[in-house]
């Protein structure tokens, strides 16, 4: 037991960038590639198994200590918070925080205070404290672009890739508010207890990062 | 209107049976342990003032604290913590007490947890706290105690960790002093976020302290970590906490521990809370540090009395837990006998009981069914292997259920 470690994957690109890293690392991959429905996969003859979990999942499977290890995007980290160590940065699954509205408005023009409609409100309210700016903050679950077009909103904190989908809706980005990018997180008490396992395998992929 | 009367808070639980016996075996174990020691035990109130935990070397952030007002509309919390009000003790009705204090305390404390998070809000903590004496054999008699409190949860799978927040406050002071950036800094070592921290320490490079500030979150492990530090630990004063750290540890091995502790140089607390020696406590398959300790010396300072001290805590929600998984607790089991008595009879047979109770080892169950037919019955659900009936001559009819 003490010598199988456990990491959470975010499933979805995160997870198949992670998997194609662990490929690389020279890991067998084909139980993780060839999963089916099942959540629970092994990588035969490293002592490791893989988790597939919601992004926020991740970090509470984590924080618990039932994973040792997660793969998660710093956009959860940053909205859910918790307790653990934040190691490496992955280097994929890169975008950007950022406050965007209607082209052509001026977001912080006038003395009324404003809304911002966001899925991820944590965020968007730790960047207005930070600003020492009071704004009403409206969570929505769905595509966060409609808000200031449908008039709830005069901005929105969002994840941007590529701005494709703020262009055709003729939104702009106004301000960046934070870099994203796939972060791996490590249980505060399995890297005690676990130290050897995790440091070996952070070396390896640290090593295949500074490769690429 | 919903009304929440079936239910307990999110947070807290009811404990039935085996694990109230588990609970209180644990609280029973560190108790006997302490006073063994020579430590006297305190009880502070569960209410105190919201100004208690709000020091200037040590507060809780507010929204972790339950709170409430008094009377006169002062703000109150539900005690989230038990050093504090064992400092604030220290500095008014001890003060005058012959030093070194040594106490200890086993009572519940309370915090909110974000919701949905799964974890307990109300937290029973056992703890000592030692006040004034030999700051050195202070710290040896802490970890002494702290080694002999983790064996209460009666797993070989533990790791004892020690640190010192003096390397982290030797190696910023010389780089910044603003108290925010400070405090980003500070974070990002606790979280052993080296992304982060490697941008945050971006412009102070190269320079000997950033270099080994970036250095200080890979600083942990078993005795080789001694040797890395060595090699780029240059200031005098790092090398003498390093020194410190040393003894300790070699202290702790001649206790036969060598296998069970490790070092972690970037252990830091929040503010000056800690100011040496610290140390947690792990064991295998609890997520958190389940004993967590260290020198606290500024704390009694700021109620005015200034004293060095230092102590720890044992979470005793995860002793119960871990002597329940393993089957370590002594757990409930059914009286030996169900004492049945006519009903005109009842006298007798609470004597019955009363004597069997006196007799050592036997527990007896006075029966409160109306029928011998229901107390069969009774005794079959619950276990009871006999019963006694009593009549009214006092006369003991055995029955084997």
């Amino acid at each position: 037991m003490n010598d199988v470690i456990r990491i959470a994957l975010t499933k979805g690109r995160l997870e198949k960038d992670t998997v194609n890293l662990f490929e690389s690392m020279g890991f067998d991959v084909s139980a993780v590639r060839d999963k089916g429905r099942r959540l629970i996969l092994p990588i035969n003859g490293r002592g490791i198994e893989v988790v597939l979990a919601k992004a926020a999942d991740v970090i509470t499977y984590v924080e618990h200590g039932v994973c040792d290890l997660g793969v998660v995007g710093k956009d959860t980290i940053m909205e859910h918070g918790g307790k653990y160590f934040e190691l490496v940065d992955l280097g994929f699954g890169k975008c950007r925080f950022a406050l965007a509205g209607k082209k052509g408005t001026d977001f912080y023009k006038g003395y009324g205070v404003k809304t911002v409609a966001s899925k991820y409100t944590n965020v968007t309210r730790a960047f207005f404290e930070s600003k020492g700016m009071d704004v009403d903050i409206v969570k929505i679950e769905g595509s966060v672009e409609l808000a200031p077009l449908l008039g709830l909103a005069d901005g929105i904190v969002d994840i941007v890739e590529t701005g494709t989908t703020l262009k055709e809706n003729g939104l702009e980005v106004y301000e960046n508010v934070a870099p994203v990018s796939a972060r791996l997180i490590v249980n505060t008490v399995s890297m005690k207890l676990k130290k050897e396992c995790i440091d070996r395998l952070v070396e390896m992929i640290e090593k295949e990062l500074r490769n690429k | 209107m919903r009304k929440y009367d079936l239910i307990t808070p999110e947070g807290t639980r009811d404990l039935l049976f085996d694990e109230s016996v588990a609970r209180r075996a644990a609280e029973d174990k560190l108790r006997r342990l302490f006073e063994n020691y020579g430590y006297s035990e305190v009880i502070t109130p569960g209410i105190e003032f919201y100004d208690v935990f709000m020091l200037k070397s040590r507060y809780f952030a507010q929204e972790t604290m339950y709170k409430l007002s008094d009377g006169k509309g002062r703000l109150m919390v539900i005690r989230p913590d038990s050093t504090m009000p064992i400092a604030r003790l220290a500095a008014t009705r001890l003060k005058d007490e012959a030093r070194p204090l040594k106490l200890f305390y086993s009572q519940n404390i309370f915090r909110i947890n974000p919701k949905n998070s799964g974890r307990d809000d109300e937290i029973t903590q056992s703890g000592i706290e030692i006040i004034g004496g030999s700051v050195k054999k202070a710290d040896m008699e802490v970890l002494n105690l702290a080694a002999e409190a983790i064996k209460t949860f009666e797993t070989e799978d533990f790791r004892i960790e020690i640190g010192d927040g003096a390397f982290f406050k030797i190696l910023i002071s010389g780089l910044t002093d603003d108290e925010e950036e400070k405090e980003q800094i500070r974070e990002y070592v606790e979280n052993k976020n080296m992304p982060e921290l490697k941008n945050a320490l971006e412009k102070y490079r190269p320079s000997e302290r950033a270099d080994i500030l970036y250095e200080l979150p890979k600083l942990f492990g078993g005795a080789e970590v001694f040797e890395k530090a060595e090699n780029i630990f240059k200031d005098e004063k790092l090398i003498s906490a390093l020194e410190d750290i040393k003894e300790a540890y070699e202290y702790l091995c001649a206790l036969g521990l060598k296998d069970k502790v490790t070092m972690d140089f970037s252990l830091v607390n929040k503010a000056n809370y800690y100011t040496g020696l610290l140390f947690r406590g792990y064991i295998m398959g609890y997520g958190m540090p389940v004993l967590s300790g260290g020198r606290y010396d500024a704390l009694a300072g700021d109620f005015g009395f200034p004293c060095p001290a230092t102590g720890f805590a044992v979470n005793i929600n995860a002793v119960a837990k871990a002597l329940l998984k393993n089957n370590r607790a002594e757990l409930t089991t059914p009286p030996d006998i169900l004492v049945y008595a006519e009903s005109d009879a009842l006298q007798k047979g609470f004597l019955h009981c009363r004597s069997l109770a006196a007799a050592d080892g036997v527990r007896a169950e006075n029966s409160l069914n109306e029928t011998l037919e229901e107390t069969k019955e009774f005794a079959r659900k619950k276990g009871i292997k006999f019963i006694d009936c009593v009549d009214k001559n006092g006369n003991v009819t055995k029955i084997q259920v």
